[in-house]
């Protein structure tokens, strides 16, 4: 199943689809509070991508636009179709799955019923009914701590566990594009490292595309095989993850020293 | 392995539980009618209509997290359905009830439109418009429903082969048809779109991005939501057999919220708790004090928000964790002798048997209290 990925930008070059995810021009805001203008990147399929940058450039911004909980300008087409425009329950019909930043577990529920909301859009069938619970079985394997606690409420849960909650409940979507808004917010390094070990497997394992909204970029980085730089509504960097890793002045960005653009990719 | 034995085991355990109970219950509400006296027979029969009244407005308020202060209008309309089909076309009884479920549903369709545009007070206000507009309509259009003189229908009556009094028929049958809409209610919850529903209570934009359709479920709660109101309602004119606009004022829309509260918000048997308040409360307040009996009502629900803020339904729970809490201290024990007793016995026992994340569950009541509707939901129906 899983091809050991010596060098993982090496594996994001081989990619077959270099515009799985294409966003141009993106325009998106608050009312009168613009925040994105004029972004453009794209994710090639199979790709962990990381968009980094400081508080308040418009990182978790850059991900409701892509799941239409923000409107925006401009266009993002997944595998060839339009996203913008459409609402979040659209969204997920065609594949985007969305971790909200917070985590946004169902506390009331339990555990496997949040993961059974997840897949909300496909249990109608009969047919179906096996499959969800296959993936059910998949979801326990990434995380096992779920299994032993399937029953209980997930509001009784630690943080790092409501975050695996989350991811695994977006997984039951069947996503082709996964969206991750700041999984390590609030979280032990240690826990926050486990929880992206199991991204980059699910990423592996299952080629799913990946973009990461993070504030570690250290962690970020380490499974991401390109990297998005954004400041102030704008893309200040881009490049495979190891170039931006060792380049120093991702240090000068996050400082909030103004990079000139740079764009490799 | 054995955690997982130990699970099924306790799991069969429960199960059989719950099947007794459930018998056992049932063995009592059907022999009651023919213990108790009429008038007491009556008593229960409204208690079993509030329940199947306040199931409905759980739907929507317990579990669907939104506010409704017109349930009596839904409740009335349901009445008033049944009313003038048996005095204008006298269809008989059985008919009125589908006409009844059908037309609220369709009516709270229609209401469900503004709930998705306002929330929390906004909505509580445009629902508590219609049940004080509702009323005086009803006293406008006398020619259907006799104006404010009300109309007086027959009441249902028991077959001659039944061999049952009046009163006695009233109630089983009301019996099942409140037995038929809470089972209707707790499989509803337990199915997908119950799942839903509470997904979007606890976190809208969450349940939105896994691809739940808001705007639909919102408004299927609220017709559900009214259908069981105008099931009560109907039922409601079989029992009385005579309706009116001030029968069905904005009070009772309020009364039936507050009777959910204090059974029990977003629990399953919540509603029946509730609906004995309802009912029992204002006749207990009126013997306790002539002058005021809404100061002593008042006063009651206070001290009930007081002890069981969670209602009556999540008092057992909350007893419960206030005696673990006191468990690790054996001094405390002698003071709650059953629960006492038995648990110091199950508490070491569970931790050698199982993993350490069976115990470290908190004892919290409000995830005792979600427990019947967090149960897997083996019931899943289209």
């Amino acid at each position: 199943m899983s091809e050991p990925t010596t060098e993982r930008t090496e594996a994001a070059e081989g990619a077959e689809q270099p515009d799985f995810l294409k966003v141009t021009d993106l325009h998106a805001g608050y009312g009168q509070a613009r925040v994105l203008q004029g972004l453009d990147f794209s994710v090639a399929r199979g790709e962990v991508c990381a968009i980094l940058g400081p508080n308040g450039a418009g990182k978790t911004t850059t991900l409701r636009a892509l799941c239409g909980m923000v409107r925006g300008r401009g266009s993002v087409t997944l595998n060839g179709t339009q996203l913008l425009g459409r609402s979040p329950e659209q969204a997920a019909r065609l594949g985007v799955a969305h971790v909200p930043e917070g985590r946004g577990t169902f506390n009331d529920l339990t555990v496997e019923e949040n993961l059974r909301v997840g897949a909300h859009l496909r249990s109608r069938r009969r047919a179906e009914r096996a499959a969800v619970a296959a993936d059910l079985e998949r979801i326990y394997g990434y995380f096992p701590k779920l299994r032993q606690r399937s029953r209980q409420a997930a509001g009784s849960l630690s943080g790092g566990e409501q975050q695996m909650l989350a991811i695994g409940r977006a997984l039951m979507l069947r996503p082709s594009l996964l969206l991750l808004d700041e999984p390590s917010l609030g979280l032990a390094p240690l826990v926050t490292r486990e929880l992206f070990e199991i991204v980059r497997a699910v990423n592996e394992e299952e080629r799913t595309t990946v973009v990461v909204v993070e504030q570690n970029a250290q962690l970020a980085l380490d499974i991401a095989h390109r990297a998005h730089v954004l400041e102030a509504g704008r893309l200040a960097l881009s490049g495979p993850a190891a170039q931006i890793r060792e380049d120093g002045q991702v240090a000068e960005v996050y400082l909030g020293v103004s990079v000139s653009a740079r764009k490799t990719g | 392995m054995s955690t997982i034995t130990a699970t099924l085991g306790t799991d069969r355990a429960r199960r059989l539980r719950a099947a007794l109970t459930v018998l056992l219950a049932a063995a009592v509400a059907v022999g009651a009618p023919f213990y108790f006296a009429p008038f007491q027979v009556f008593q229960l029969t409204m208690v079993l209509l509030y329940a199947v009244a306040l199931a409905g407005l759980n739907l929507l308020v317990g579990f669907g997290g939104q506010i409704s202060l017109g349930h009596g209008a839904f409740f009335a309309a349901g009445a008033y359905t049944a009313a003038v089909m048996l005095d204008q076309y006298d269809t008989g009884h059985l008919a009125t009830l589908p006409v009844a479920a059908a037309g609220c549903f369709l009516l709270g369709l229609g209401f469900g439109v503004p709930a998705l545009r306002l929330r929390g007070l906004y909505l509580a206000l445009v629902t508590l418009a219609f049940a004080v507009f509702l009323p005086p309509l009803l006293k406008r259009l006398e020619p259907v429903t006799g104006g404010s003189m009300g109309l007086t229908v027959d009441k249902l009556q028991p077959p001659a082969w039944s061999g049952l009094a009046e009163d006695q028929w009233v109630y089983l049958v009301v019996l099942a048809v409140t037995a038929v809409a809470l089972l209707l209610a707790r499989n509803l919850l337990r199915s997908r779109v119950g799942r839903a529903l509470l997904a979007v209570r606890d976190n809208e934009s969450a349940a939105e991005v896994m691809g739940v359709r808001l705007s639909l479920h919102k408004t299927l709660a609220f017709a559900w939501s009214a259908m069981f109101a105008g099931v009560a309602g109907c039922l409601y004119t079989w029992v009385i057999g005579f309706v009116s606009p001030d029968s069905f004022s904005f009070v009772l829309s309020i009364t039936l919220l507050a009777g959910l509260v204090v059974g029990g918000l977003g629990s399953l048997y919540g509603p029946l708790l509730g609906a004995a308040f309802v009912m029992y409360v204002p006749s207990v307040s009126q013997d306790v004090s002539e002058a005021a009996p809404g100061v002593v009502f008042g006063l009651l629900i206070i001290t009930v928000m007081f002890v069981a803020p969670t209602g009556l339904a999540g008092l057992p729970g909350r007893v419960r964790a206030a005696v673990a809490r006191r468990l690790p201290r054996p001094a405390a024990a002698p003071d709650r002798t059953p629960e006492a007793a038995s648990a110091p016995d199950a508490k070491p026992e569970s931790q050698s048997a199982s993993e350490p994340s069976a115990t470290d569950t908190p004892a919290d009541p409000a995830v005792a209290d979600a427990e019947p509707v967090g149960a897997p939901p083996r019931t899943e129906k289209e």
